[in-house]
């Protein structure tokens, strides 16, 4: 509750700390919800994301750097990606150390002159000379910082050449693996010509009572190693997910045009990944340790190491594009990372180009290289074009803003919400998740809501009870789906506010953490008392919030959208055959999602909601 | 984290006794680095200490960490960390989710 945040003017040159206040944190939280709040206020239609007026804000969760269960971070900024709400969710060590070095929160504005890098130890702050990190991938630039600053057990997040070549998708990472991964927060930190945040922190975490923490930590925890999901995710990760996404046909295969593979995918399954796997290794502070670290040995990859990747990871540079090769898909996963650019926004604008290759919309006269479904020394040349913006990759480096460059008849074949690209699966058999993905606040996202029990055919006496209201227990019904995707979005923004890793919650399973446990836990690791209820209402104020920043910059109903594919082709073969998105019904699931969030129904928030939610005196630029 | 908190009352990972050397960049594996619980104290040589007494406090002075012929004890803020079982019941233990430390009696040592 000491935690401050720092504001930083790279143009200026100064750094301003300040308290953050019992209000705020009762209000926000931290993480996302304190970092919405600090950016509501410059989020106009006006501001040019490269700009320098831009705020790069970095918000680690309120329990992040304690006995909570998983130590995240957000980075949120306007994005450049989209042209909307940036905001990315982060793993590893990075937010913990901030919270050792006495900080939850910066926010960072003004281009610096020169390249510069942060580096932060204890609360004290330097602004030091970046140009000999220039050009460095994402890895070696923290090896250097380490060795430059003669200490290794600071936490760097960083961007390579995609952030410095102001790629739309760039991210910032940090370690072999995390990443703030979507809405181009590494090219918004790349027009700052910000390379690094260089953090060491070892001051003490206050604890009101440490003797109760440590009971009840120890309680949640065993009763966390008993549970079955605890188990897969810790040994296989999230790869695991694979079969039956495929079994059941809500996988991407060749952009959305098929939703399953059969046999082919098993090529991706975790058990394939396993052949490759040295280890599993955690976040900060984390039990569950669902990470794997991986190694080629032998073949063309030969001498790749690294740690994931993830389901979505493997899933973008894989199936999606028609390429079963694990070990391209984790070179070309491994890439991404080193590059510094995402791997799913980058997977689907690739995917987007095979089909107006395969289509004959483009040729190779604009892609300069043959462009089929799997190709995979395509893919890998390509990521690196992206990269550096040569040829076609400077064109890709566009995104969605690369659809005037590729005519009017590509535009259908990019699939995207709200200016960001859809991301691994196919959302026309699961109803739900379709519904979280054209509501999501920052674009095509799957994790603002994806109610992942839903494939689980719970009994429906067990969904009632947790969403409170009839929920269908059939994917591929609608009804009840939008009570579902607004509960997960509220818990979801409380999870993102706390730092607690999506994983630890009712996204894994309906007995997993939720806001009696949250209750609990910001007690004792802070003191501050909230009821569950009142935990409720800061994930609806969350939620608003972005809603009602979005409203104010033109956002209606007309935006909470579905690829024109959902919607007008049934899939065309495979265990999902036939399903597709009704108009009709979709519409039924936007008016009741409206309805329980307290907003109209062209989705802006009502002025009762933002009175009874404490917004209404936000202020506006 | 908790070998700290259940010592000190607060949170600090430098103030733990027992640390994990991990290569996050690399390949390489996670070192422990904890108090081996030596028969042969070196670390009070030159001392005129009661062996039994010292092994139960967590709080040393860092010169003790400077004779450790495995370099096993952090020094932080003025204190050598020393690892004294918790008294039996390693805190550490039981947090421990990969099941990578054990408590072991070791045959003919006395008493804890």
């Amino acid at each position: 509750m000491t935690r401050k945040i720092a504001f930083i003017d790279l143009e200026k040159g100064t750094v301003r700390i300040e308290p953050i206040s019992v209000e705020l944190r009762r209000k926000f939280l931290g993480g996302r919800g304190m970092n919405m709040h600090l950016l509501s206020g410059s989020y106009t239609p006006e501001l040019d994301p490269l700009s320098p007026r831009n705020p790069l804000i970095f918000g680690a969760g309120l329990l992040t750097g304690t006995l909570g269960f998983g130590s995240r971070m957000n980075i949120t900024a306007k994005s450049p990606e989209s042209g909307g709400l940036g905001d990315s969710n982060m793993g590893g060590h990075f937010g913990s150390e901030l919270v050792k070095a006495g900080l939850s929160h910066l926010v960072i504005t003004g281009r610096s002159p020169v390249p510069v890098y942060l580096s932060i130890k204890n609360g004290a702050f330097e602004i030091r000379d970046a140009r000999g990190l220039k050009g460095l991938d994402t890895v070696e630039t923290q090896k250097r910082i380490r060795r430059e600053l003669g200490d290794h057990r600071v936490q760097i997040a960083c961007i390579g050449p995609a952030g410095e070549n102001l790629v739309r998708f760039a991210c910032i990472r940090s370690g072999l693996k995390s990443a703030a991964g979507r809405t181009g927060m590494g090219a918004v930190m790349g027009s700052k010509n910000l390379k690094a945040v260089a953090v060491r922190g070892t001051l003490d975490i206050e604890i009101p009572n440490p003797g109760a923490y440590l009971t009840y930590y120890q309680s949640r925890l065993n009763r966390l190693m008993q549970s079955k999901w605890a188990a897969a995710l810790g040994r296989q990760g999230t790869p695991l997910l694979f079969r039956n996404s495929n079994l059941m046909g809500f996988l991407s295969i060749q952009n959305n045009q098929y939703t399953a593979a059969g046999e082919r995918v098993a090529g991706l399954y975790a058990e394939a990944l396993e052949a490759y796997s040295t280890g599993m290794v955690a976040c900060s502070g984390c039990p569950v340790h669902c990470r794997h670290r991986f190694a080629i040995k032998n073949g063309r990859y030969a001498g790749t190491m690294g740690e994931g990747p993830e389901y979505a990871s493997m899933g973008s540079m894989g199936s999606k594009l028609g390429n079963y090769d694990i070990e391209t898909v984790l070179f070309a996963s491994e890439l991404c990372n080193r590059y510094g650019m995402d791997t799913i926004s980058g997977g689907t604008y690739i995917a987007w180009a095979m089909e107006l290759y395969q289509r004959g919309i483009i040729d190779r006269t604009v892609t300069g290289m043959s462009l089929e479904w799997g190709n995979g020394e395509a893919l890998i040349e390509l990521l690196r074009r992206i990269a550096y913006r040569e040829g076609f990759g400077n064109i890709l480096a566009e995104g969605s803003f690369a659809r005037p460059m590729l005519g009017e008849s590509s535009r259908e074949y990019l699939l995207e919400i709200k200016n960001l690209p859809i991301e691994m699966t196919d959302e026309r058999l699961p109803k739900s998740f379709a519904l979280g993905l054209a509501t999501s606040t920052r674009g095509a996202c799957h994790m603002r809501s994806r109610p992942s029990i839903d494939v689980l055919g719970l009994p429906e006496e067990v969904l009632n009870r947790v969403y409170g209201g009839p929920v269908s227990n059939r994917l591929s019904s609608y009804s009840g789906k939008a009570r579902m995707v607004w509960w997960h979005e509220r818990i979801n923004a409380v999870a993102d506010a706390l730092g607690i890793c999506r994983f630890q919650t009712v996204f894994s399973s309906p007995h997993a953490l939720h806001y009696p446990h949250f209750a609990k836990l910001i007690a004792h690791a802070t003191g501050l008392h909230l009821t569950p209820k009142e935990i409720k209402t800061i994930g609806e104020r969350i939620c608003t919030l972005e809603r009602w920043m979005l409203a104010r910059s033109g956002l209606t109903r007309r935006d909470d959208t579905l690829p024109k594919r959902y919607f007008d082709e049934p899939v065309p073969e495979g265990p999902a055959k036939g399903e597709v998105v009704s108009r009709k019904d979709f519409d039924g699931m936007l008016d009741e999602y409206y309805r329980l969030h307290g907003w109209d129904r062209n989705g802006v928030p009502r002025t009762g909601t933002l009175k009874k939610l404490g917004l209404i005196h936000e202020n506006q630029s | 984290m908790v070998c700290s908190l259940f010592h000190t009352g607060v949170i600090n990972p430098e103030k733990s006794a027992v640390r994990i050397e991990s290569d996050d960049l690399g390949a390489g594996l996670n070192v422990p680095l904890l108090c081996r619980q030596c028969k042969n104290m070196k670390c009070l040589e030159g001392e005129n200490a009661d062996e039994g007494m010292e092994k139960r406090k967590f709080l040393w002075a860092p010169s003790r960490a400077q004779r450790c012929p495995f370099h096993a004890l952090p020094v932080y803020d003025g204190y050598a960390y020393h690892c004294d079982l918790c008294g039996g019941n390693p805190r550490c233990l039981k947090v421990c989710t990969p099941n990578a430390l054990s408590l072991q009696k070791v045959h003919g040592a006395g008493p804890l």
